[in-house]
């Protein structure tokens, strides 16, 4: 690497490390992002509302709604004597169990038991979980209080969860937040970086400085492929250490996936950078490219569930990869031919990007 | 704040509109990012898992096996892919060729037929927990039909319980999402918006300019705001136009109740990005900072997605301090369960609370900027 080069990549550290504002918008930002969403966020289903009608004689439906709420997903809805309907609707209650006239347990009696479930479905996947959960309560108490024994169903599948047994939520997501906090901080600040010399002019300088073309490109980018690798420690300090995310693969090939990303990522900055004027532009550019990424990378919503025609459109998604690739890693270990085709697949969106933008940045400056 | 003057405020709002036009790009970006973004998302989002990967290992290779598997294959829920060995099962779990083993063992038959009971097992891929759930509830009704069909097993229940899914009563993920949805649109287009206004402004040295005429720091505030506060309307529009017609979300609440929720949210987050924009004076870091105090949380921590009571209880409190979380409960009983101004006060109240707190915030700030 020639002097100039070095200095240039120097001059770019320091501008953008210049400002403690965004040494800490870098390096401690991220780490406090990721700690708090690795705290707050999880999937289980908590504190739903529950309230169910009853009067004393209808002991079978007591003895539900007791269940339900020993355990840690119900408490009990504030207010009881109002129309079941009103209760969701104003937020006083989730759910609402409703026996037939005469109780529940004279039901049963009668074997003509009808018990009304009312669930608010605003959030679907709650919706689907509580009556799942509920129905199961429901057959328990019905069996134990009517001193039924269940018969056991002559074929038995039973289930064993692999990789997060516990099914905890940090597990899942930690990897996840990782790859946004990352793709945030290289393409929008590799973008940003050329575009505000554009903006304030020194762009023209640059140019007419005695440096060659190649050098103005290395000298803005690999900065920042620098800034971008060293926080890939640092997040995955936190991720192990604080999240007990299990690192189970090789660290070698996550190094390795994370520095094919990085370079993408800064690549695809770079190239939007060429078509921006100002940094406003940059940023809603960048935007419009780092959504969809995040939306087709099945980092939120698993990728079988997508239309098949749009699924498609994840393999040229390098964020999908690396977020593949930092699961796999990370939670099962590496199976090879996977973390091999992926990092394949990473390399060439690589190259294409390096390629395009280097071609691209080349005839701006001409 | 000495005399607020109409006509300086409207000055400073051509100015802006001069150069919001003058910049098509941007323009065209504020209009078409909130439309991409919802229709992106509405084609995208499924929560309800179909054609999971199960990757079958059958040692058992009789009848009763393979109308086991049939269970499985008919049920639309699982694409059956077989494989040799019960460890080539695992490792197309490992390798993300399946999200599901199925084994099956040798004795299947023998031991359904003598009565002992015939187990099969399954290993669920755990590193996607969304998919886990869904996964384990249909395995769970897959048994039990499987027993009905092969074992002749009828365990009718001496009771019935009806389920009524109020508001959605299809469980219809995108009704869920897009209203949502919106909340996430607007609170980043329009945080980033103003950000990096002023940011430019003092970065170009611009502002020396404004500050040296007699404009008052609210007037420079509202005529920053009108312009942008009037694109995050349209922009809303649209969004509202798009989640109606493509994707067929109802709107059963009242359209000026939703209208009021989003232009005191839109102020409300225009005003913040224009705060970020007064105190960091530099567009990099007040887009960095407008990302992470508005983006991240708009996403993650609004329930959007992660219901608020799923959080621990510290968070349950901590997220009352973000419009977000109260807009995303206006817009959500808006659209799906029709809820008028006094079942949503406490959130209006909120609303109108930090969108005060805000603009204040951003002129206090502005008139100590003013003082040499």
């Amino acid at each position: 690497m020639n002097r100039t080069l070095m200095g240039f990549i120097k001059k770019e550290l320091i501008q953008t490390l210049r400002d403690p504002r965004m040494r800490v918008m870098l390096f401690v930002m991220p780490v406090i992002q990721l700690t708090l969403f690795g705290v707050a966020l999880s999937n289980e289903v908590k504190n739903i509302k529950l309230a169910a009608v009853f009067d004393s004689k209808d002991t079978v439906l007591r003895d539900i709604y007791e269940r339900s709420i020993a355990g840690t997903w119900f408490i009990p809805a504030r207010s009881k004597e109002r129309d079941p309907f009103t209760m969701i609707q104003t937020n006083d209650a989730d759910a609402v169990l409703i026996p037939p006239p005469g109780g529940f347990t004279r039901a049963l009696g009668r074997e003509d038991a009808k018990l009304q479930l009312l669930v608010n479905a605003t959030n679907v996947i709650q919706a689907q979980s509580i009556e799942a959960y509920l129905q199961n309560i429901v057959q328990r108490t019905v069996m134990d209080d009517l001193k039924l024994t269940l018969r056991n169903p002559p074929i038995l599948v039973s289930t064993r969860v692999l990789f997060n047994p516990e099914l905890e939520t940090s597990v899942f997501l930690v990897p996840g937040v990782m790859c946004m906090i990352m793709i945030i901080s290289t393409m929008v600040l590799s973008n940003i970086a050329i575009v505000r010399e554009k903006e304030m002019g020194t762009f023209e300088m640059l140019i007419s400085a005695p440096i060659s073309r190649s050098e103005v490109i290395y000298g803005k980018t690999i900065p920042y492929v620098l800034l971008g690798m060293s926080s890939v420690p640092l997040i995955l300090g936190v991720a192990v250490f604080a999240f007990h995310v299990p690192m189970r693969g090789s660290l070698i090939a996550l190094f390795i996936a994370a520095f094919a990303f990085v370079c993408t990522a800064v690549a695809l900055g770079t190239l939007i950078s060429t078509y921006c004027r100002n940094q406003q532009q940059a940023t809603l550019a960048g935007f419009l490219f780092i959504f969809p990424m995040i939306m087709f990378s099945g980092m939120m919503f698993p990728l079988e569930n997508m239309p098949a025609a749009l699924r498609w459109l994840s393999f040229l998604d390098p964020l999908a990869h690396y977020m593949g690739l930092l699961r796999n890693i990370m939670l099962k270990g590496g199976e090879t031919d996977y973390v091999v085709t992926h990092i394949a697949y990473l390399a060439i969106l690589a190259v294409v990007s390096v390629v395009a933008s280097f071609r691209r940045f080349h005839t701006t400056l001409e | 704040m000495k005399n607020f003057v109409w006509r300086r405020a409207l000055a400073v709002a051509r100015k802006e509109v001069y150069h919001i036009l003058r910049d098509p790009t941007t323009l065209g970006a504020a209009l078409v990012l909130p439309v991409f973004m919802v229709i992106m998302f509405g084609v995208a989002i499924e929560f309800n898992v179909k054609n999971v990967a199960l990757a079958v290992n059958d040692s058992d290779q009789t009848q009763s096996s393979r109308r086991l598997l049939d269970t499985f294959g008919s049920s639309d829920y699982f694409l059956i892919h077989r494989v040799t060995s019960p460890h080539d099962a695992v490792t197309d779990v490992s390798a993300e060729r399946a999200r599901a083993a199925l084994i099956i063992p040798p004795r299947f038959e023998k031991d359904l037929f003598s009565g002992r009971g015939a187990e099969a097992q399954i290993l669920v891929d755990g590193s996607d927990n969304s998919t886990v759930g869904p996964v384990l509830s249909y395995v769970g009704s897959i048994q039990n039909m499987a027993s009905q069909r092969i074992g002749d097993f009828d365990p009718t229940p001496p009771y019935e319980i009806r389920t009524r899914f109020l508001f959605n009563p299809e469980l219809n993920s995108r009704w869920f999402v897009i209203p949502g949805l919106t909340v996430v649109v607007m609170s980043i287009l329009s945080i980033l918006l103003t950000a990096l206004t002023v940011a430019r402004e003092w970065e170009n040295g611009s502002m020396e300019l404004l500050l040296s005429t007699p404009v008052q720091p609210l007037e420079i505030i509202v005529g920053k705001l009108a312009p942008y506060g009037i694109l995050g309307i349209i922009a809303v529009v649209f969004v509202y136009i798009i989640a109606r017609t493509v994707f067929g979300v109802p709107f059963v609440g009242n359209l000026l109740v939703f209208s009021f929720g989003c232009l005191l949210f839109i102020v409300t987050y225009l005003a913040q990005g224009l705060l970020i924009s007064v105190v960091t004076r530099k567009q990099t870091i007040a887009m960095q900072l407008s990302m992470m105090s508005g983006m991240l949380p708009a996403n993650l921590l609004s329930g959007f997605i992660f219901p608020i009571e799923s959080m621990p209880k510290f968070f349950q409190y901590f997220t009352m301090i973000l419009p977000a979380r109260w807009f995303m409960q206006v817009a959500r009983d808006t659209f799906l369960k029709g809820s008028g101004l006094i079942e949503l006060g406490v959130p209006f109240l909120a609303l109108i609370f930090f969108c005060a707190l805000m603009i204040f915030l951003a002129a206090q700030r502005f008139k100590r900027d003013l003082e040499p």
